[in-house]
């Protein structure tokens, strides 16, 4: 995995040295191409971070002993799932306001982004908490352990271990998903490097580097994945 | 007179049609041991469930001490349990899994701390301090730092009864403790089982199939069968002298297999 990193480092540094050497107008496109990666950038961290805490929310309330609750989470999971992203985009952004709600483009676009993969994440999330066997509860009824306590120190730290994979491809996915906030008017890395391919016509320098730029930050997620699931899955292993 | 620790009056337990517990009169007394025996099927795992509130009951009452544990006086009326009550009474239950169920995430020690830390206030010194020595009475303090992947099932087993000792029950329910155990893990088991049951300070229910081990531990072998409890007695008398044909049928085929 190191090794992988280390390829995908080298392999960037060395296709940005003959860009710099071979297209010497690098300069006048690439200031702009950056401001979009730092929007993509922050979108998808902010997202990101609403898709985890609604995954578990939502994942969770699914099976709550509450009927609202449970109904709740099923109502917000089918709504994000049954339509698409962008439709979700254009109603927090263009029809809100009509309500008097006013988002801003940014969080808008974390909030549409972040509520859509929440609402896939839900479902891993109640999957690996369901893959828990029974007998973790039931040991935790036996030492009168809270129904809070069981979730949060007992079936949690279980489930995580098999969500991770699951989770990781869909942060994966939702990076990759980010390019259509450019339609609620935020110039992510995407929509930057078609303006800037408009303008100045330099297609396989634009292009080549946005897919690099892609592929590193879907590397960088991989490879947190799979550092977390061997922290998370210490205990499995036989010896140490 | 004090009257007895467990007692079940009537207990009905269903599940849809089936009624896996009928009408179901039983009683242990304090500090008394009471083996369980009877054929697949017959309930016994089911009477432990159901006390240990891993089950709810259709009908009848059961009680721990003089306090009734599915339902709850509130003023002269008997309303059904809440979780407040349940959790009280359920404090004084410990219960040995079969299938040992230990948390794999946590080591032999976390194990034991993580319920009197979460539920009886102790703080984290108080309850490793008293789980060590749980865990040095069932020979496994070397083994304190060990995930439950890294123990042989026996030693599993032994971390389960140290966990649930930790505790403090005053009551304690195994269920075929040694039943998912290689043979040659059987007798560290029992060894443990036996000195709490010699210690005179638990109230014990065992659900096994080690007729032996029955007769030499308890005070008084209940047969269930279908259900309910068909015979009941000293073990002398239960092993000696069965009364019941279907006991008799029972212990027959029991000795035919061993
Ligand atoms: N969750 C359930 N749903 C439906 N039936 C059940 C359930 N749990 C147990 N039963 C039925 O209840 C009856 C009694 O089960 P129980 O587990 O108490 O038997 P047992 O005496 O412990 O048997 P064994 O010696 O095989 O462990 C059985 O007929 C079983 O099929
Ligand atoms: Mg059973």
């Amino acid at each position: 995995m190191a090794g992988r990193i280390i390829a995908v480092v080298a392999l960037t540094a060395f296709l940005c040295g003959i860009s710099f050497a071979t297209f010497s107008e690098l300069r006048i496109f690439l200031p702009a191409m950056l401001r979009g990666a730092v929007v993509t950038l922050q979108v998808s961290i902010l997202s990101a971070v609403l898709f985890i805490v609604m995954s578990f929310l939502a994942g969770i309330a699914k099976d709550s002993g509450t009927r609202l609750v449970r109904w709740l989470a099923i109502g917000y999971i089918e709504v994000f799932r049954g339509t698409s992203l962008l439709v979700q985009l254009f109603w927090l952004y263009f029809v809100l306001p009509e309500f008097g709600i006013v988002l801003s483009p940014m969080m808008a676009g974390v909030l549409g982004v972040g509520l859509n993969f929440g609402a896939y994440g839900a479902e891993i999330v109640r999957g690996a908490m369901l893959a828990v066997p029974r007998g973790q509860q039931e040991a935790s009824v036996a030492l009168n352990l809270s129904d809070r306590a069981c979730l949060i120190r007992i079936v949690i730290p279980q489930a995580v271990v098999v969500m991770i994979p699951g989770m990781t491809n869909l942060t994966i996915e939702l990076i990759k998903a980010t390019a259509l906030v450019s339609a609620v008017t935020l110039v992510d890395i995407t929509y930057a490097s078609v303006q800037q391919n408009q303008l100045h016509y330099r297609t396989l320098e634009i292009f080549t580097i946005t897919v690099m730029l892609y592929y590193c930050f879907a590397q960088f997620i991989r490879f947190g994945g799979s550092a977390l699931e061997d922290r998370f899955s210490r205990h499995l292993r036989r010896g140490h | 007179m004090k009257g007895p620790k467990i007692r079940f009056e009537k207990v009905l337990k269903a599940y849809g049609e089936l009624k896996v517990l009928e009408d179901l009169d039983f009683h242990v007394d304090e500090n008394e041991v009471v083996a369980i025996i009877g054929p697949s099927g017959s309930g016994k795992t089911t009477v432990l469930r159901v006390l240990m509130t891993l089950e709810g009951i259709q009908g009848g009452t059961i009680f721990v001490g003089d306090e009734p544990l599915n339902v709850m006086r509130k003023g002269d009326r008997l309303v059904p349990a809440n979780r407040a009550h349940v959790r009280r009474i359920r404090s004084k239950i410990g219960m040995v899994f079969q299938s040992f169920n230990l948390f794999p995430h946590m080591t032999a020690l976390e194990n034991c701390i993580e319920a009197p830390v979460q539920t009886k206030g102790l703080s984290k010194s108080e309850a490793t301090a008293e789980s060590l020595e749980l865990l040095a009475m069932v020979g496994l303090t070397d083994k304190r730092d060990h995930y439950p992947s890294q123990l042989s099932g026996g030693q599993q087993q032994r971390v389960a009864i140290a966990r649930a000792l930790a505790m403090r029950p005053e009551i304690l329910l195994f269920d075929e403790p040694t039943s998912a155990l290689d043979p040659e893990m059987v007798g560290e088991v029992l060894n443990v089982i036996r000195d709490l049951a010699r210690s005179g300070h638990y109230t014990i229910l065992l659900v096994t199939h080690q007729m032996g081990f029955a007769r030499e531990v308890s005070d008084r072998v209940c047969f269930f069968d279908g259900g309910v409890m068909v015979e009941e007695g000293a073990p002398d008398d239960i092993f000696g002298n069965p009364q019941n044909d279907r006991l008799r049928h029972f212990l027959s085929k029991i000795l035919e297999a061993t």
